[in-house]
């Protein structure tokens, strides 16, 4: 946990603020309930906690050093008269008056007499009965006059005992800003977006993909080209890309991300066309299927499903599980082997697998659809890992041509042969 | 040779009109300086071209000359990034070079046009009938242009170089070879003349005879260069000297790879499974060279640090092996920072004068780039003055203010820019400046005073009064109350020494006890009679205070009934103490003198109570 030693300075703070409580400190209490509250219901508000968290072992800190340097203070000039009474004292007092009451009451020769002793003791003789009442009343005045000394100075600790605690509770403290350091180099430098793994020699090998694709997007691309992905790298790519996005980690706009998610569902020319009425110019997905990363699209495509089947109906999940399974091998339904997701993450992947069949490692099974091309994207960039793959929509162009070759041969006869002539070297003699 | 593309070559089409048009140097001919022999090599190796060339002059006029005159067309010389000449001197091993020479750039009004004239001024004068070898060496940037301009990832990248099959020379050029170096044996095309050979991966042209002045034949060699084109755009240098003992440089390039347009796709799968094939033109390291002991190298761009880099480094030498992002391939651009420090000692010294001057590097550490425009900017500390700088090569030097922590009146910046910047002028530049070395304590001095300032302002803050008003009522009220604070304080310092005094009491009743030392104790009881006493006085006008008051009101009855029980038990324990005393001395048992002291110690248990209770009480 990142608050560490925090987690049972806590509940010491709030013991602390009890005693008294006053409105600040009944403040710093409500402060931290409602936060460990808020950030139960939900991980990310843990930032909330994080303020009261560290007001209250601020607190509990400073009542545990007050506690120590005053018992070491009090120790080291122990003449005075309003001091604790420490232990041996009052226990001597205690037997002090008991003696000395036994030998006042049979005698009773003193002159002077207190109000309290004098009502019972004029009257002579004594008897035992009398006696043992008075014995018990003048007990309990020093019992009580004992326990008011112990009342108020209450933690008069050995100084020994106080010296290893405020010895220990520094360690305390200096081993947790080390453990601060830790922490901040850990889990809140090191963002999720690199990864890295041990290799056998013990070296980190460094996933650095996604900035390696947001760099490519940023420097080699037009600054007004649009670029659709799914909305988890929206922000990721605006603020590291620079460039503009369909949906983004705002998820208010649902229809927008039932768009993109319907896209990536979609068969190609389908989608193509989604994405061509949305001006995108590139898409990229998130493939982790060749360095076995879990959380890629492919995973997430589900949910794209639903999303886009909640606002268009024709989109529906069973056309992309089989038996209701979500796979990918060769037991897929067509529908999921033809989607946009399907086919920008595996394009040409089984090639790149060792034995060319195309396992894919987070699934853990060969993928259905091996060598197909595509019809309406190229493959624009793809970073060493393949973890993001890059592609750009095919310009309209190329495919009406294609349409016209078709229809007349003549016509496409000699718009092939031109190119071929230009590529006749100029400088060849 | 069919001149196919004349749009490709201006050039040479204008030197021929102007060829026809004016034989110029029969007016300077007077000269009379004859080439009599040169051989030229031309690197093609990488994208820079550098060109050697070795030119024998004589000198066959009738009077001696100083000045030696060079050429280059002008479609070169916008290209050119470098020219240096050297003298070599002797024969055989016996060779020794000269210094460079001065180069200058000349004009004529009846010099041909597109022709760029150059002039070397010998160390020593030509002599009639003699003759010098000087060596010429220019690098030329951006003069290979790719073609296919735009290459797919499994294309291997081919460029054209135009040049002139002979010298291009005001004299007449008596015998002359022309050695292209290729980077590999595969050509696609080059002009054939009269003796043109290509063997392995050298393109020779020559040996021509008697060539005339300006005579030019234009050559075209097309073939395979498959080396980096790193071009830096735009690189910015920032070399700040501290004198804490560091030099700190930054530097922002923008790379881009000036070859074949990379078209169509890029496969990573081809370019990972066969790297022969496949993006063979494409780059994806580059290597720097830092200066030794260079330290806290950083290497990171816009959004973050880039992992992908290797240094290493020992005493001598500070290697370190950059990979972009991605790897770069025709036309795609890359932009990246680049930092490091090194030691002050290594680089800056003090001059003759008393001056201290930075001696650093210009150019990119980046090897075999071209930078096609380089600034760098030298942050001299806080409080340096007169900055001179000393570069080898023209540049373009502007001033600058920078103000960075701490600063107040900002610190000198000594602007050089120069464009089309190659290896070659990665030599050392040298600014000169003044620094008083007490400016060097003016930041931590000025740090200690703005402390020190505070903490004057606090502690006269503590000690001043800033109410406005001085008569109104809550300003009086917190003087009475901080007044009988302060009587109350004193109260309690009054009745711990009356404490002090039971306590003594006590002990000597105690010692009593176990010596039966009458006399001491006696002695005891008179000092403690008379501090009581004493005391005694103190807590009079402190009460009287207290009652002069109007505040006190509250605490009043609680210090009245304080001061009256303290009294009573002081009585009672000067009473129990002159009994026991006086017991002892009757020398009663123990046990009886317990019984007859005992009324005495319950009251005083009593009243000690109480007055801790009271003590407390008027605490709070």
């Amino acid at each position: 946990m990142d608050i560490n030693i925090l987690a049972f300075l806590i509940p010491a703070g709030i013991i602390a603020c009890f005693s008294p409580l006053s409105d600040s400190s009944s403040f710093a209490v409500l402060y931290m309930v409602t936060s460990v509250y808020f950030s139960g219901v939900m991980v990310r508000l843990m930032l909330v906690l994080a303020p009261a968290a560290c007001i209250l072992a601020g607190i509990a800190l400073s009542e545990a050093f007050g506690t120590l340097t005053y018992s070491i203070k009090y120790q080291q000039i122990p003449t005075l008269s309003n001091e604790p009474v420490s232990e041996e004292k009052t226990t001597a007092l205690k037997s002090a008056i008991d003696s000395s009451f036994k030998s006042v009451v049979p005698k009773d020769s003193n002159k002077e007499k207190t109000k309290v002793e004098g009502d019972e003791k004029v009257k002579e003789p004594v008897k035992e009965k009398t006696s043992k009442r008075i014995r018990k009343k003048e007990k309990e005045i020093a019992e009580k006059h004992v326990e008011k000394q112990v009342e108020r100075k209450p933690l008069v600790l050995p100084l020994e005992a106080s010296a290893v605690g405020i010895v220990l509770l520094i360690l305390l403290g200096s081993f947790y800003v080390i453990h601060c350091v830790w922490a901040a180099a850990e889990a809140y430098s090191a963002p999720s977006i690199v990864l890295s793994s041990q290799m056998s020699d013990g070296s980190v090998h460094v996933f650095d993909d996604f900035r390696e694709a947001y760099a490519w997007l940023r420097h080699n691309t037009d600054e007004n080209d649009k670029v659709a992905s799914w909305w988890d790298y929206g922000y990721q790519t605006t603020a590291m890309a620079n460039r503009t996005v369909i949906v983004d980690n705002n998820t208010w706009n649902n229809t927008h991300i039932a768009t993109v998610g319907m896209a990536m569902s979609s068969p190609e020319k389908e989608a193509w066309e989604i994405y061509q009425s949305l001006d995108v110019k590139y898409v990229f997905v998130i493939f982790g299927g060749l360095v076995g990363y879990p959380s890629d699209d492919i995973n997430k495509f589900l949910w794209m499903v639903r999303i886009g089947g909640g606002v268009f109906p024709h989109i529906r999940e069973p056309d992309y599980l089989r038996d209701n399974q979500y796979r990918i091998d060769s037991m897929a339904t067509p529908t999921m082997l033809n989607s946009l997701m399907y086919r920008l993450s595996y394009y040409r992947f089984a090639e790149a697998t060792m034995d060319g069949n195309g396992y894919d490692r987070v699934r853990r099974t060969e993928i259905g659809k091996k060598h197909f091309k595509l019809a309406y994207f190229e493959e624009v960039f793809t970073t060493q890992h393949w973890m993001v793959r890059i592609y750009k929509l095919k310009p309209s162009k190329n495919r009406q041509r294609g349409k016209n070759k078709r229809k007349t041969k003549a016509v496409s006869k000699k718009i092939t042969q031109k190119p071929i002539k230009s590529l006749k070297n100029p400088w060849s003699s | 040779m069919e001149l196919s593309r004349p749009s490709l070559l201006p050039s040479c089409a204008l030197i021929f009109l102007a060829l026809l048009a004016s034989p110029w140097w029969s007016v300077h001919s007077a000269e009379d300086v004859v080439i009599t022999k040169v051989d030229r090599r031309i690197d093609l190796t990488s994208h820079i071209v550098r060109t050697s060339a070795s030119i024998r002059f004589e000198n066959k006029g009738s009077s001696d000359t100083t000045k030696v005159l060079f050429a280059l067309s002008s479609a070169q010389a916008e290209r050119l990034a470098y020219l240096a000449a050297i003298v070599l001197e002797g024969k055989g091993k016996s060779k020794t070079q000269s210094d460079p020479l001065a180069v200058s750039q000349v004009s004529f009004q009846s010099a041909p046009r597109d022709i760029v004239l150059y002039s070397f001024s010998l160390n020593k004068p030509l002599k009639r009938g003699e003759s010098a070898i000087v060596e010429v060496n220019y690098v030329l940037t951006h003069v290979l242009k790719p073609f296919p301009e735009e290459i797919k990832q499994s294309d291997v990248q081919l460029v054209v170089y135009l040049d002139n099959a002979y010298l291009l020379s005001p004299y007449v050029v008596k015998v002359q070879t022309t050695t292209f170096k290729l980077p590999r044996s595969r050509v696609e095309s080059f002009t054939k003349l009269d003796a043109s050979r290509l063997a392995d991966s050298e393109l020779k042209y020559g040996p021509y005879e008697n060539v005339a002045a300006f005579s030019h034949q234009p050559v075209t060699v097309h073939f395979e260069n498959n080396q980096p084109f790193a071009v830096i755009k735009e690189l910015e240098r920032e070399i700040e000297i501290s004198h804490w003992g560091n030099v700190y440089v930054t530097e922002n390039y923008h790379l881009m790879h000036g070859g074949a347009r990379h078209k169509g796709t890029f496969s990573r799968l081809d370019y990972q499974a066969r790297p022969s094939a496949s993006g063979v033109a494409a780059f994806n390291r580059l290597f720097a060279k830092l200066p030794p002991r260079a330290h806290s190298v950083y290497y990171r761009d816009e959004i973050g640090n880039i992992s992908t880099s290797h240094l290493r480094s020992d005493n001598k030498r500070t290697d370190l092996l950059l990979e972009p992002r991605y790897p770069l391939f025709g036309g795609w651009q890359v932009t990246f920072t680049l930092g490091y420090g090194v030691p002050i000692s290594d680089f800056l010294f003090y001059s003759k004068d008393g001056q201290r001057f930075l001696d650093f590097t210009f150019g990119s550490p980046i090897s075999n780039a071209v930078v096609d425009k380089l600034v760098v900017k030298v942050v001299l500390p806080e409080g340096s003055k007169d900055p001179v700088v000393s570069v080898p090569f023209p540049v373009e030097i502007t001033h600058e203010r920078k103000y960075s922590y701490l600063d107040t009146v900002g610190r000198t910046v000594v602007v050089l820019r120069k464009e089309n910047v190659v290896p070659e002028h990665d030599v050392h530049f040298q600014v000169y400046y003044k620094f008083n070395n007490l400016a060097l304590l003016a930041e931590p001095l000025m740090l200690v005073f703005g402390i020190f300032c505070f903490f004057i302002a606090c502690i006269a803050y503590m000690h001043f009064d800033f109410s406005i008003s001085k008569s109104s009522a809550s300003y009086q009220a917190r003087l009475q109350r901080e007044e009988v604070a302060d009587a109350i304080q004193r109260l309690q310092k009054v009745m711990n020494v009356r404490a002090a005094v039971t306590d003594k009491l006590d002990a000597s009743l105690r010692d009593l006890a176990r010596t039966g030392d009458v006399a001491s104790c006696k002695a005891a009881r008179k000092a403690a009679e008379a501090t009581l006493k004493e005391t005694a006085k103190e807590v009079k006008s402190i009460q009287e205070a207290l009652q002069a008051s109007s505040r006190a009101a509250s605490v009043l009855l609680k210090v009245d009934s304080l001061i009256q029980k303290e009294k009573e038990k002081q009585d009672k324990l000067l009473q129990k103490h002159s009994l026991t005393v006086e017991l002892y001395e009757r020398k009663l048992s123990s046990k009886d003198i317990d019984n007859r002291i005992a009324p005495y110690q319950q009251k005083l248990l009593v009243l000690t109570q109480e007055v801790s209770d009271l003590l407390h009480a008027i605490d709070d």
